[in-house]
């Protein structure tokens, strides 16, 4: 399954829906299913307003398949913005604290929710943002 | 770009999804749907209503249109004006909708005694939502554009 839509705040919430549904299809359980949801909204919400910097006209494309147990999910910005790793990173207690800068709570978060994430390789220019989710057996 | 607009402002807000054409993901388009329509302001009713004219119209485009092949395409547009949601369903065109079957009129006594209980989609489509017209897609498949009005 193939979805894109304008990067404007908001419509992350309509690509988790149309994500968990796909998901839910495929036969993933419902709690897995909400984690899926969770780190998706995270991971346009950095295309929106990153990737692609609130741009309207530009559009996010997320891109589902699903094989077996597992569902791999990728997002793609056109990468007005690069994602740059900052090396190490601070923990959540730290960035709480305010004792390191909060920017990336939104990685950290994805990283706990789904099985495998990460930004991959892109010739195009974008940024490519990879989630994977395996169907948790009830 | 071929817009002529800027690209800070979308030309319209579109939402596009490409559907395998295997029965039970028209659940995917019609949770899109919903999810985009309650947005904007839909009513319980209406987004029923919007639900079941959006499952008919995939499910006609995953069984006839593309013949069930999974390697073939639904694409659904949603496209949010301020006024009125506007709904494209277009398949590939395996095979090609008869025009005389896009205007229905089906008998309910029929239903009771013929085998066959299809044919109630495309009406079902029509009463529920305000605007409907079948045409071709650019693609050469079968399309169906549907319009349903905020009414405030």
């Amino acid at each position: 399954m193939e979805l894109s839509f304008p990067s404007e705040l908001g419509y992350e919430k309509i690509a988790r829906e149309a994500v968990a549904a796909f998901a839910h299809r495929l036969g993933c359980d419902r709690e897995r299913v909400e984690d899926l949801k969770t780190a998706l909204s995270e991971a346009c919400i950095n295309a929106i307003e990153h990737g692609n910097r609130d741009t309207p006209g530009l559009r996010v494309d997320v891109s589902c398949i699903g094989a077996g147990d597992r569902l791999e999910v990728e997002v793609h910005d056109r990468g007005l913005k690069r994602y740059e790793s900052s090396g190490t990173v601070a923990s959540i207690d730290l960035k709480l604290r305010g004792l390191a800068p909060r920017r990336g709570m939104g990685l950290m978060m994805i990283a706990q929710l789904a099985d495998e994430a990460g930004f991959t390789e892109s010739a195009d220019g974008g940024n490519h943002f990879r989630l994977v989710v395996y169907f948790r057996k009830l | 770009m071929t817009s002529p607009n800027n690209e800070n402002e979308p030309a319209e807000r579109i939402i596009e999804l490409r559907l395998p054409s295997r029965l039970g993901y028209e659940k995917v388009a019609m949770d899109t749907a919903s999810s985009l329509a309650r947005r904007m302001g839909f009513g319980g009713d209406r987004v029923e209503a919007l639900r079941t004219a959006i499952a008919e119209a995939v499910t006609n485009a995953i069984e006839h249109g593309n013949e069930h092949d999974a390697d073939m395409r639904v694409l659904v547009m949603l496209t949010a004006r301020p006024d009125e949601l506007v709904v494209s369903v277009a398949d590939q065109g395996r095979k090609q909708l008869d025009q005389q079957k896009t205007t229905p009129t089906p008998k309910i006594e029929d239903s009771f005694t013929k085998r066959d209980k299809g044919g109630w989609g495309i009406w079902l489509i029509r009463e529920l939502m305000d605007e409907v017209e079948f045409t071709t897609a650019p693609s050469g498949g079968n399309q169906v554009r549907m319009v349903i009005h905020l009414e405030r």
